[in-house]
C-alpha cells in the first residue's frame, strides 16, 4: 500500500528477487482469487484489490470449548487430558496444570498417566470440535464475507483486504477479531498476510508482523526456519543437507535448480507463501439452521423466571438470523434438566426475528406449561429458516379493517397454540377420497397452504351436509330425501362402498344426514344435515 | 327543532325505537329476507350474538350459511371453536364457503373456548367467529368476548344450550331457537330492535336445496 521500500535490502540482494519476478509474469500483479459477481460495483475504486489474509489458530480449541461449557471452575485447575481415544490412546490436548507436570499433546496415554496424579480424562470429539470451529467461523463473518475455516488445523481464514479499510486498518480488524473471540472464551493465535499460506505460518509462529508489499512479506519471512514450513519429511532432510537453514536462503537460490532438486511441490509453497499464485479457497456459508444453546448459571424452577435467559437467547438468535439474512417462522426450545429434557415447539403465522415479538409467544407457551425439574440450560433451535419477507411497497401501512391479505395466516395462530398446544389449531384439507368418513385430514402445519381441492363427483353425491361424525348404525328413517348414490372401491377386496345417501328429520327435530349400505340394506348416521 | 333534527340525524347517536340501524352499519347478509329485516340488515358485525336452543344438528348452522359464504368471499377466515361434531368442508365448499379460510380450533374447557374465541376476534383476519359452549360460564368472562367483538369486525356467535337463557348475558343479541316443521323457529330474548320488544318469533323456512 504505497509503502516505501526500506533499506535493508541487504539481507536479499535484489537481483535474484527480480529475476524470480520476471520468471513468472503472474507475479507482477497481485494474485485475486476469483469471485462471484457483485452488484455494488460502482463504489469499488479502479485500484486492483489487494488480498489480505488474516489467519486464526486456535491450538487450544479442545480445552477452551470444555472450560465454556464447564461450570465449575475449580475442576479445570486440576490436570485435564483430552484423549484421543484410538487402538493407541494418545493425548490430543492437556491443561495447564497438566502440562506443568510434563503431558504433551500427542503423547501416548500411558506415558502422560504415569507422569500424572489421576487427571481428569476427557475424549477428544472431532465432531463437536468442528461444530465450534463452525461457531465461530459463523462469528467471524462479521469482519469479511470470505471465511474458510479448516477443522483439520483449528484454524479459519479470512480474507480482510476488503475490509480493513472498514474497520480501520489491519490492526485494529485483528485487535477486534481477538477481542470478539476472546470474550467467548478462545485465546486465538492471529498472522496476517497477503497470502493465506504466508498468514498460517505466521499465526503459528505468533508473529504479530504484517506485510504490506511483497518486499516487506519477503523480509518477514526470510528468517523463518525451514522446520516451521508444511514440507515433506524427505525434501526438509535435503535442505537440511544442503545446508540451508532458513526461508531467506531458499529465496536466494535459483527456481529451476531448487524445482530439479527438489520436486515442483517446493516452488509451489514458496509461491504461495509470497502470494505469488493465487490459493483459492472456498467460501464459508453458515449452515441455515439455527441452533444457540445456553448454560444456566443458576437452576430454575419455575417458567416464569425463564424469561430472562429466554431474551437473551432470542436476542442472539435475532442477530444471527440478521447477519444471515434469513427469517424464522417456528422454533424449538428446549429446556435441559439435570436428568432428560423437555421440548417446546412453536410456530407462528407469520415469520419474523424480533425478539420482542417472540418472548411474549414463548412465555405464554411456558405458563403452559410445569417443569418437571429444574432447568439447567436452554437450548433454541430453528430447523428451517426462511428468505426474508420482500418488502411491501406501499408507503404506509395498510389499514388493519380492510380485506385481509389473502396468503397470510392471521397472526393470532401463533397465540392460539401456544396455549392451546399444536394439535389444537387446525385445517381440514379434502383428500378426495370419497367415503366421508375418510375424506378430511386435519392439518396441523398451518404454514403451508393447502390447495383448495374440489369435492369430488362422489362427494357431491353425498351432499351438501354440514356436519360429520363417523357412521353409527341408526333406524331406518320415515321419509327419506333421497340426495344420490355412492359407488367406491370396488378395487378394494371388500373394502367396496355402496351407500345411498339421504337426509330427514328425527323426532328431536334434529336434521340428520344418513346413507343405506346397498350391501347389507342397514341405515347409518353420517352426521348433521345442518 | 331543526337543531333537535341534526342532533337525532347524528350517527353516533343511536334511539332505541328505530328499527333502522346505522345506516353504515357492516353486516353480513342472512339470506332471507324477513330475518334480515328483524335483525336490522343481516347479522351484525361488530357484534355478540348467542344462539341458545339444542339439540346439535337441527339446522342452526345452516341458518348461517349465507353470512360464511360471503365471509369467505370476501377473504376473511372462519373460526369454528370447539364444534361438537366435525365440518364436512366438501359440502360446505359446495354451499359457496372456502375451506382454505375455514380453521378449526379444539378446546377442552368453555373458558380455553372463550379465551381462543376473544384472541380471534382481536385479529382483524377473521369475519365470523363461531363458537360453541356446553356448560355455563362466567358473565365476566363473556363480557371480555362481547367487548373484544364490539371492537371488531367480525360476527361473533356463541352456541349455548338452552337452559343458558335463564342466566343474563352481557351479549349484544339474544336468539333462543327450535326446530319447526318447515325449518327454525327464532325467538328475540334480547336485542336493539323492534324484534325484541315484539316478542314475536320468527319462522326461518331451510333454505331451498342447491
Amino acid at each position: 500500500m504505497g509503502q516505501p521500500a526500506r533499506p535493508s535490502r541487504a539481507a536479499i540482494p535484489p537481483e535474484p528477487a527480480r529475476q524470480q519476478l520476471s520468471l513468472l509474469p503472474a507475479a507482477a500483479t497481485p494474485a485475486t482469487a476469483p469471485r462471484p459477481p457483485e452488484t455494488h460495483t460502482a463504489t469499488r475504486d479502479a485500484r486492483p484489490r489487494q488480498e489480505h489474509w488474516m489467519a486464526i489458530d486456535l491450538p487450544h480449541l479442545a480445552l477452551e470449548a470444555l472450560a465454556r461449557a464447564e461450570p465449575d471452575p475449580a475442576r479445570l485447575q486440576r490436570p485435564l487430558l483430552v484423549v484421543e481415544s484410538s487402538p493407541a490412546p494418545r493425548v490430543h490436548a492437556a491443561n495447564r496444570a497438566a502440562r506443568q507436570a510434563g503431558a504433551r499433546p500427542g503423547m501416548a496415554l500411558g506415558d502422560a498417566l504415569a507422569v500424572l496424579d489421576t487427571p481428569e480424562l476427557v475424549e477428544h470429539d472431532p465432531d463437536a470440535l468442528r461444530a465450534q470451529l463452525k461457531m465461530l467461523a459463523g462469528v467471524l463473518l462479521q469482519f469479511s464475507d470470505h471465511v474458510h475455516p479448516e477443522p483439520e488445523a483449528q484454524r479459519i481464514l479470512v480474507e480482510v483486504g476488503r475490509s480493513r479499510r472498514l474497520f480501520g486498518g489491519l490492526e485494529t480488524l485483528r485487535d477486534q477479531a481477538r477481542d470478539t473471540l476472546t470474550e467467548l472464551g478462545f485465546h486465538p493465535r492471529i498472522g496476517l498476510a497477503r497470502s493465506p499460506a504466508a498468514a498460517r505460518l505466521l499465526a503459528r509462529l505468533r508473529n504479530p508482523a504484517i506485510a504490506e508489499d511483497p518486499e516487506a512479506l519477503r523480509r518477514i519471512l526470510s528468517p523463518v526456519p525451514l522446520e516451521a514450513l508444511p514440507l515433506a519429511a524427505a525434501t526438509r532432510e535435503g535442505l537440511r543437507a544442503v545446508g540451508l537453514r532458513q526461508l531467506g536462503d531458499l529465496l536466494r537460490l535459483s527456481r529451476p535448480e531448487l524445482a530439479r532438486r527438489h520436486g515442483p511441490e517446493l516452488l509451489d509453497l514458496l509461491d504461495r507463501l509470497l502470494a505469488r499464485r493465487a490459493e483459492t479457497l472456498p467460501r464459508f456459508a453458515p449452515p441455515p439452521v439455527l441452533d444457540l444453546s445456553l448454560r444456566l448459571e443458576h437452576e430454575i424452577h419455575a417458567t416464569a423466571a425463564l424469561a430472562f435467559p429466554l431474551k437473551r437467547l432470542l436476542r442472539q438468535a435475532e442477530a444471527q438470523l440478521r447477519g444471515l439474512n434469513r427469517s424464522l417462522q417456528g422454533m424449538t426450545l428446549e429446556l435441559a434438566h439435570r436428568e432428560g429434557r423437555t421440548r417446546l415447539s412453536l410456530e407462528r403465522g407469520q415469520p419474523g426475528i424480533r425478539a420482542g415479538e417472540w418472548l411474549p409467544l414463548w412465555q405464554t407457551r411456558l405458563d403452559r406449561e410445569t417443569l418437571p425439574a429444574a432447568v439447567i440450560g436452554l437450548r433454541l433451535q430453528a430447523p428451517r429458516l426462511l428468505d426474508p419477507p420482500a418488502r411491501g411497497n406501499s408507503l404506509l401501512a395498510e389499514d388493519p379493517a380492510s380485506t385481509p391479505p389473502a396468503d397470510q395466516l392471521p397472526a393470532v395462530l401463533a397465540r392460539l397454540r401456544a396455549r392451546l398446544g399444536e394439535q389444537a389449531v387446525a385445517r381440514l384439507v379434502n383428500h378426495r377420497t370419497p367415503r366421508p368418513e375418510d375424506a378430511q385430514r386435519p392439518r396441523h402445519d398451518l404454514a403451508a397452504t393447502p390447495d383448495p381441492a374440489a369435492p369430488t363427483p362422489g362427494q357431491r353425491a353425498c351432499g351438501t351436509a354440514l356436519w360429520l361424525q363417523g357412521p353409527e348404525p341408526a333406524a331406518p328413517p320415515d321419509q327419506p330425501q333421497w340426495l344420490g348414490r355412492l359407488e367406491d372401491g370396488w378395487w378394494d377386496q371388500g373394502q367396496d362402498a355402496r351407500r345411498d345417501y339421504a337426509r330427514t328429520r328425527d323426532r328431536q327435530g334434529r336434521r340428520l344426514w344418513l346413507y343405506r349400505c346397498l350391501r347389507s340394506g342397514q341405515w347409518y348416521r353420517q352426521g348433521y344435515w345442518g | 327543532m331543526s337543531a333537535l333534527d341534526t342532533l337525532l340525524d347524528h350517527p353516533a347517536l343511536w334511539r332505541g325505537r328505530s328499527a333502522a340501524p346505522a345506516p353504515n352499519a357492516p353486516v353480513w347478509p342472512s339470506g332471507h329476507a324477513e330475518l334480515d329485516r328483524a335483525l336490522g340488515g343481516g347479522w351484525p358485525r361488530g357484534q355478540l350474538i348467542e344462539l341458545l336452543g339444542a339439540p346439535f344438528g337441527c339446522g342452526e348452522t345452516r341458518l348461517l350459511v349465507p353470512m360464511l359464504a360471503a365471509c369467505g368471499r370476501d377473504g376473511y377466515w372462519i373460526a369454528l371453536i370447539a364444534p361438537p361434531a366435525t365440518p364436512w368442508l366438501p359440502g360446505w365448499q359446495t354451499l359457496g364457503i372456502p375451506p382454505e379460510r375455514v380453521l378449526l380450533i379444539h378446546t377442552e374447557h368453555d373458558r380455553d373456548t372463550l379465551w381462543a374465541g376473544e384472541q380471534c376476534l382481536r385479529d382483524p383476519a377473521f369475519g365470523v367467529l363461531l363458537a360453541w359452549l356446553s356448560g355455563p360460564v362466567e358473565t365476566a368472562l363473556l363480557r371480555r368476548l362481547r367487548l373484544a367483538a364490539s371492537e371488531s369486525r367480525a360476527c361473533a356467535i356463541l352456541y349455548r344450550p338452552p337452559n343458558a337463557a335463564a342466566q343474563p348475558s352481557p351479549a349484544h343479541q339474544r336468539l333462543r331457537w327450535q326446530p319447526a316443521d318447515s325449518g327454525l323457529e327464532l325467538h328475540c330474548l334480547k336485542g336493539a330492535g323492534h324484534w325484541a320488544r315484539s316478542g314475536h318469533p320468527l319462522q326461518v323456512p331451510e333454505p331451498p336445496e342447491a
